[in-house]
């Protein structure tokens, strides 16, 4: 006979396992599979980890702003639960946004006021107090190396940046995910590692259950969908869901750089989080004194939507696999190296490729689908691992609602955040949404 | 002085190196310069500070696409460049003969360095043949290098971390190791001035160097499968930290 659970979730990274977390704290019993041998080992653990609030709409700065909440109150939010591997840890940093044409900084600058972030402005004398190395020139437009405008001299100057003492990284993705799965265990969740969905069973037009590549049926009345970059495989498994969604996923490849910090500059300790829509970068410490480098997806850049199976399994080729390329690691190196002009380049490539599952707006999808049961927390688009732990409870508070009844596609779901004082209606991100223009496209959010 | 530093396009040792047709490999991949010959550019550089009027030249024996190995020379301090275009590999015969040539026909080599070996082939060989070519005395792995009036004192070291100290006449040939330097990489602003640097092009045949009698080919080359087997480090923190620092030293051998 097959086991049954209350509720199968595909996926135990940091979204998949928090969704555990609060429905076992519901009284759900539940189980997460995932293909990986651990949790938050698949995209959580390629994950910048960068806890900033600067979001283009206001719900998404509130969702931002609700997630340092948890951060800060890691163990009491894990209710105090052991774990064999230690508990990741948030340093707080603060976090400069750089006022630049790269950015709508102005319309950000209105969501913290709306949502009551703490927040300075800052000019340029100031900045280059806090960040000694900083060259404050402009040099927008964000152009690639092959492109000769790249290496112009600059005019002007940025107009100063907004800084937000809150804010800064989690310095293990991978194991904030770990430290969630122990938390779920000890409310009974279970998890199920090296397994992999290959089908999603329904009966009677209503999700039943899953399939495990080794032919291993397990029941239940709610599949939940965390499946990362493999969201849009899984999507398809599933009955009518691909189909139902006017959002869709796909797996877009990411590469993060990792460059030494220049000598006499502790970036490691004295360093903020930076995000910089001037040069396209991002940048946050990283041990070894290094900077780690994001890329802000400027227009110039390329995309490269990849099969995530080939990727993984590094076959995808240059540009579609699993390897740094030169050509980025030039880019993304080369675009900081402008800001920091002391910052010397290696010539070998070093850092971490990945995968964004990227919705058609780059705001994710929390919904249900039109197969009842079957739920998605998809569409993370590289900007969702600060909010994990507000979407596994949103996330399991909206389940709990539709499967007692709620029509949510037509009387949306509003979720009351835990530590502030503001609600978030959560038809923002349903599947059936038209796509959001007021979006920044890009791991912005 | 001419310092020349003989430098090799090769594959990044972080990507997915595929075999084809049993002697070659898919170049579609990420080149960039051997990482031993970072250390020779650094070092020659550093010799060109001492030496008011010296002149570092890089020179590479490769495929077009080997201008861009010569770039990264140039934005580390090299001044100028000459590729020596062949799309056929070379043995390390054709070579030595053709970075000889190419030098022979730029100007007068005071000090020639190359890495001590190319992490490609692993041949170890253009610095000896280079050497025998010119008849100049050679060192490798050198960790240590002092240029005085007209002598170099060398540190070379050996398996097992010994080293060997010689004296010898200049010119000689320097096969850059590890432990010679730390590579001084190029800022964003050393990038941009390099940009304006020369690199000379040769086509190979141009060099009319005399064919081989003897030579090597490839017959096939065999993947190195290295798997990865993750061990997990248990005991309290101090076992831990004591196995960490083991494993740094005996293994890894970083400290």
């Amino acid at each position: 006979m097959n086991k049954k659970y209350d509720a199968i979730i595909i996926g135990a990274g940091v979204i998949g396992s928090p969704i555990a977390y609060e429905l076992s704290r519901m009284g759900y019993k539940t189980l997460n599979v995932d293909k990986l041998h651990d949790a938050g080992e698949g995209s959580t653990a390629g994950s910048c980890a960068i806890v900033r609030a600067h979001y283009s709409t206001a719900d998404g700065v509130a969702m931002a702003y609700e997630g340092f909440k948890y951060w800060l109150d890691w163990e009491n939010y894990l209710d105090n639960v052991t774990d064999e591997k230690g508990l990741a840890r948030y340093m707080n940093t603060g976090s400069f946004l750089i006022k630049s044409q790269g950015h709508d900084w102005k319309k950000v600058k209105k969501n913290y006021d709306e949502v009551g972030v703490r927040y300075e402005e800052l000019d340029n004398d100031k900045i280059k107090e806090m960040v000694p190395p900083a060259d404050l020139h402009e040099f927008w437009p964000v152009r690639r190396p092959e492109d000769p405008k790249f290496f112009d001299e600059p005019a002007n100057e940025v107009e100063g940046a907004i800084f937000c003492p809150e804010g800064g990284y989690v310095n293990d993705p991978a194991l904030s995910a770990h430290n969630i799965m122990r938390a779920a265990e000890a409310k009974g969740a279970e998890f199920l590692f090296n397994a992999e969905v290959v089908d999603i069973r329904s009966e009677d037009g209503k999700v039943a259950g899953i399939t495990l590549k080794d032919g291993t049926q397990i029941d239940a009345g709610i599949v939940v969908n965390v499946g990362g970059p493999h969201s849009f495989k899984i999507n398809k498994m599933a009955k009518g869901v691909w189909e139902g969604c006017n959002i869709k996923t796909k797996a877009l490849r990411h590469e993060v750089m990792y460059c030494p910090s220049p000598d006499g500059y502790d970036y490691l300790n004295d360093g903020y989080h930076m995000s910089d829509g001037d040069i396209g970068c991002y940048v946050r410490p990283e041990v070894g004194n290094t900077f780690l480098i994001g890329c802000e997806d400027p227009d110039c850049d390329p995309q490269e939507w990849v099969d995530p199976d080939d990727f993984y399994a590094g076959k995808g080729g240059h540009g579609k696999d699993n390897v740094l390329t030169e050509e980025q690691w030039k880019a993304q190196c080369y675009r900081l190296g402008k800001r920091i002009p002391t910052l010397q380049v290696p010539n070998q490539p070093k850092g971490i490729v990945d995968l964004y599952d990227c919705s058609d707006d780059w705001i994710p999808v929390y919904d249900k689908s039109d197969l009842p049961g079957f739920y998605m927390a998809i569409g993370t688009s590289g900007n969702q691992y600060k909010n994990a732990p507000v979407v596994g409870r949103m996330m399991a508070e909206l389940i709990d609602a539709c499967e007692k009844g709620l029509d949510h596609d037509n009387e949306p779901f509003q979720y009351k955040f835990k530590h502030i004082d503001r609600s978030t209606d959560v038809g923002f991100f349903s599947r059936k949404r038209e796509i959001n223009y007021n979006s920044s496209f890009s791991v912005n959010g | 002085m001419q310092i020349y530093v003989c430098v090799k396009h090769v594959p990044d040792s972080a990507v997915n190196i595929t075999i084809v047709d049993k002697n070659s490999i898919d170049e579609n991949i990420t080149f960039l310069l051997n990482p031993y010959d970072e250390h020779a550019i650094t070092e020659a550089v550093q010799i060109k500070k001492n030496l008011p009027g010296s002149e570092v030249i890089a020179v590479c024996l490769g495929k077009t696409d080997a201008r861009n190995t010569l770039r990264s020379a140039l934005a580390m301090g090299a001044d100028r460049g000459i590729l020596i275009v062949s799309e056929n590999g070379c043995d390390s015969i054709e070579t030595a003969k053709a970075l000889k040539a190419a030098m022979e026909q730029d100007g007068s080599p005071g000090l020639i360095f190359t890495g001590r070996e190319s992490i490609d082939a692993e041949g170890m060989q253009t610095m000896f043949r280079i050497g025998a070519l010119f008849n100049f005395p050679v060192a490798t792995n050198v960790v240590k290098l002092d240029i005085e009036a007209d002598r170099a004192v060398v540190n070379s070291e050996l398996s097992g971390g010994t080293a060997n100290t010689y004296d010898m006449s200049l010119p000689c040939v320097i096969g850059a190791g590890r432990g010679l330097n730390t590579p001084d990489y190029p800022t964003f602003r050393d990038v941009v001035n390099s940009k304006k640097k020369p690199i000379k092009t040769i086509v190979f045949s141009e060099l009319n160097i005399e064919a081989s009698l003897a030579g090597a080919n490839i017959i096939e080359l065999e993947p190195l499968q290295q798997k990865r087997e993750p061990k997990e480090i248990t005991g309290d923190k101090a076992v831990i930290a004591k196995e960490i620092v083991k494993i740094l030293r005996d293994k890894a051998k970083v400290i």
